[in-house]
């Protein structure tokens, strides 16, 4: 049996009842405070450090669980700060030290100068130092409990035989969970509500005649509150529209060279 | 640029302000480990203080998994609870870190000393509660992918009046254990150690710590260490003379590790001439802790539900 020790995204490979108890029971300590939601301040500076993070995530080829998790930090350290106006390094020094402590925790190298290729270049010592407030606000708790921890339970629930199944959903429903960071709004719900909706969501694409089964299982749980679990999937479905309609676009941008394609296209890009 | 102090202007107290030093109780590689007193709450706490070394890329990764391995484990009852860290600065202006652990009076090392010394042995019961204890613990650290791999009775702390166990010394807690002394005839960190991890196995499992179990269950019983090697040669002779030397019918891939050689040929004798005085569900469960093969030993959520812990009331464990 090989153990991954020093995973950080707590995932349960044996089924340990009281341990999935216990991940329950705890995931609220790895979200952002519920106050800051409302905060214009929060998501305007979330937005931007979210995009510097996911260019980094491109052009240093970092795995795109490090970046998952320097965004679960971000959000958790922002939540509790008041936004400073007026210091625009600010933005990048939290994104460097989300970033290191990210990679660090994920036992990969990531050197301060790689990941700060341009732009201003902090010191070490200044980094250390943001990366001791951000886990003294985090309370040193970096192992952090996020959607992917919950995958395997919610896939374990549906009692599917097939091995390869299984690894399909696991991977369209991370797929889908990592396209879904880019939205504060899902920060609303438990990383465990956000893993059900994710699977509902993978199962009804990949295997719509065993969607009913999966979906039934998963709503039956006892750690999930129905009502709650809608409200996500509701607007996990509005993203999902979102995601399929700029794929649309796309598609048919390339497969019919038309003027109207075209005035969508421009229209699209007007709106952002 | 010089990075100005961020977040609302909550006073934190530092490390120095909020506790009150009462005694140095060990000193380690690392750092040293005091008890001190919470000045808000009058609480007892273990203080266990380590430097961060300046290091060209921040906080230690080391550290960083460590602490948060610590943090996660410790809403467990049976492993020592982590409460807070806390950042100060030393007299230099570097920064050292303080983990707050709850404090525990005494450990399994001394209790089964004070048994010794009195000539009694310990109660069957208080036995089986403990190794329950021990069991529980160990399952919750292996569900969440973390070993232990250095179990000893030292590390295994208690609350004597409600006989309450907890594991210690998980990852960087371990770097304070109070140093072996040169030329003590006690060597710790051998006589719990697996015969795979002697032999230079290079992949741990969790099997290890089963092994260190099984040892500490013996021990229980007995007041004495299961095998006391001064040597890893010695060590594995003691194991070996008892459990009869391994070979590749009852551990098949022994003869490949690392540090195998040829060795006496020892045949098994039975476990109860070593634990006389366990009865035999005891003894069945101690023979399946310490199985040669690593992949065959039983795991601690196994072990809780063995049959000799039927008549065990644990409904507060």
């Amino acid at each position: 049996m090989e153990f991954d020790l020093e995973d950080p995204l707590v995932s349960l490979e044996e089924e340990q009842t009281f341990t999935i108890s216990e991940l329950f029971a705890s995931e609220s300590e790895h979200v952002p405070s519920p106050n800051c939601l409302t905060s214009t301040h929060f998501r305007v500076f979330c937005c931007e450090a979210i995009s510097l993070i996911l260019q980094v995530q491109v052009s240093c080829k970092l795995d795109p669980f490090v970046a998952y998790l320097a965004i679960n930090y971000l959000h958790r350290f922002m939540s509790s700060q008041e936004i400073p106006q007026g210091k625009p390094w600010f933005l990048r020094l939290v994104v460097i030290s989300c970033l290191s402590l990210a990679s660090k925790m994920k036992n990969t190298t990531l050197s301060f100068l790689v990941i700060q290729k341009e732009g201003c270049y902090f010191k070490a010592q200044s980094i250390q130092r943001m990366e001791l407030l951000i886990l003294g606000a985090l309370k040193w708790r970096m192992r952090s409990i996020t959607p992917f921890s919950f995958l395997h339970f919610f896939i374990s629930l549906a009692e599917i035989k097939d091995q390869s199944l299984k690894q399909a959903l696991k991977s369209r429903a991370s797929e889908i969970i990592f396209n879904a960071q880019n939205d504060i709004k899902l920060l609303e719900y438990k990383p465990s509500t956000v893993a059900a909706t994710a699977l509902i969501f993978a199962s009804h694409e990949l295997f719509p005649q065993q969607y009913s089964i999966l979906r039934a299982s998963i709503t039956a749980s006892e750690y999930l509150d129905g009502e709650t679990l809608s409200k996500c999937f509701d607007l996990m479905q509005d993203m999902m529209r979102m995601e399929a309609k700029e794929l649309m676009i796309d598609t048919s941008f390339l497969s019919t060279e038309t003027p109207v394609s075209m005035l969508e296209r421009n229209t699209k890009r007007q709106r952002i | 640029m010089e990075m100005e102090k961020t977040g609302a202007g909550v006073a934190v107290l530092s490390a120095k302000e909020a506790f009150e030093k009462l005694e140095k109780v060990g000193e380690g590689t690392y750092g040293k480990v005091y008890r001190a007193r919470e000045k808000a709450t009058g609480k007892i706490v273990a203080l266990k203080k380590t430097r961060l070394h300046e290091d060209q890329e921040g906080v230690p990764p080391t550290t960083l998994r460590e602490v948060s391995i610590l943090r996660m484990l410790s809403r467990d009852p049976h492993v020592v609870r982590l409460m807070d860290v806390k950042q100060g600065q030393n007299k230099e202006g570097k920064t050292v870190l303080y983990l707050v652990f709850e404090y525990m009076d005494t450990d399994l090392k001394k209790f089964i000393r004070s048994f010794r010394q009195t000539g009694q042995s310990i109660p069957p019961q208080t036995i089986k509660s403990l190794m329950y204890q021990l069991c529980k613990g160990i399952a919750f650290c292996h569900g969440h992918g973390i070993l232990h791999r250095d179990l000893k009775p030292h590390n295994l702390l208690m609350d004597r009046k409600t006989m309450m166990l907890k594991i210690a010394d998980l990852g960087l807690a371990r770097a304070f254990t109070v140093p072996i002394k040169k030329y003590t005839h006690e060597i710790l960190t051998l006589w719990y150690r697996a015969p795979e991890v002697l032999l230079g196995a290079t992949h741990y499992s969790m099997a290890v710590d089963i092994w260190s179990v099984g040892c500490i269950f013996a021990e229980l019983v007995t007041k004495q260490a299961l095998f006391a090697g001064d040597s890893e040669l010695q060590q594995l002779l003691h194991i070996f003379r008892l459990l009869g030397t391994p070979n590749e019918e009852v551990w098949p891939g022994v003869s490949k590790l690392k540090d195998w050689h040829e060795y006496p040929q020892w045949n098994p004798k039975s476990l109860s001439t070593a634990v006389p005085g366990l009865d035999e569900l005891g003894l069945d469960l101690l023979s399946q802790m310490l199985e040669y093969e690593p992949s065959k030993r039983i795991s601690a959520k196994k072990a809780m539900e063995h049959a000799y812990f039927n008549d065990l009331d644990k409904g507060h464990l």
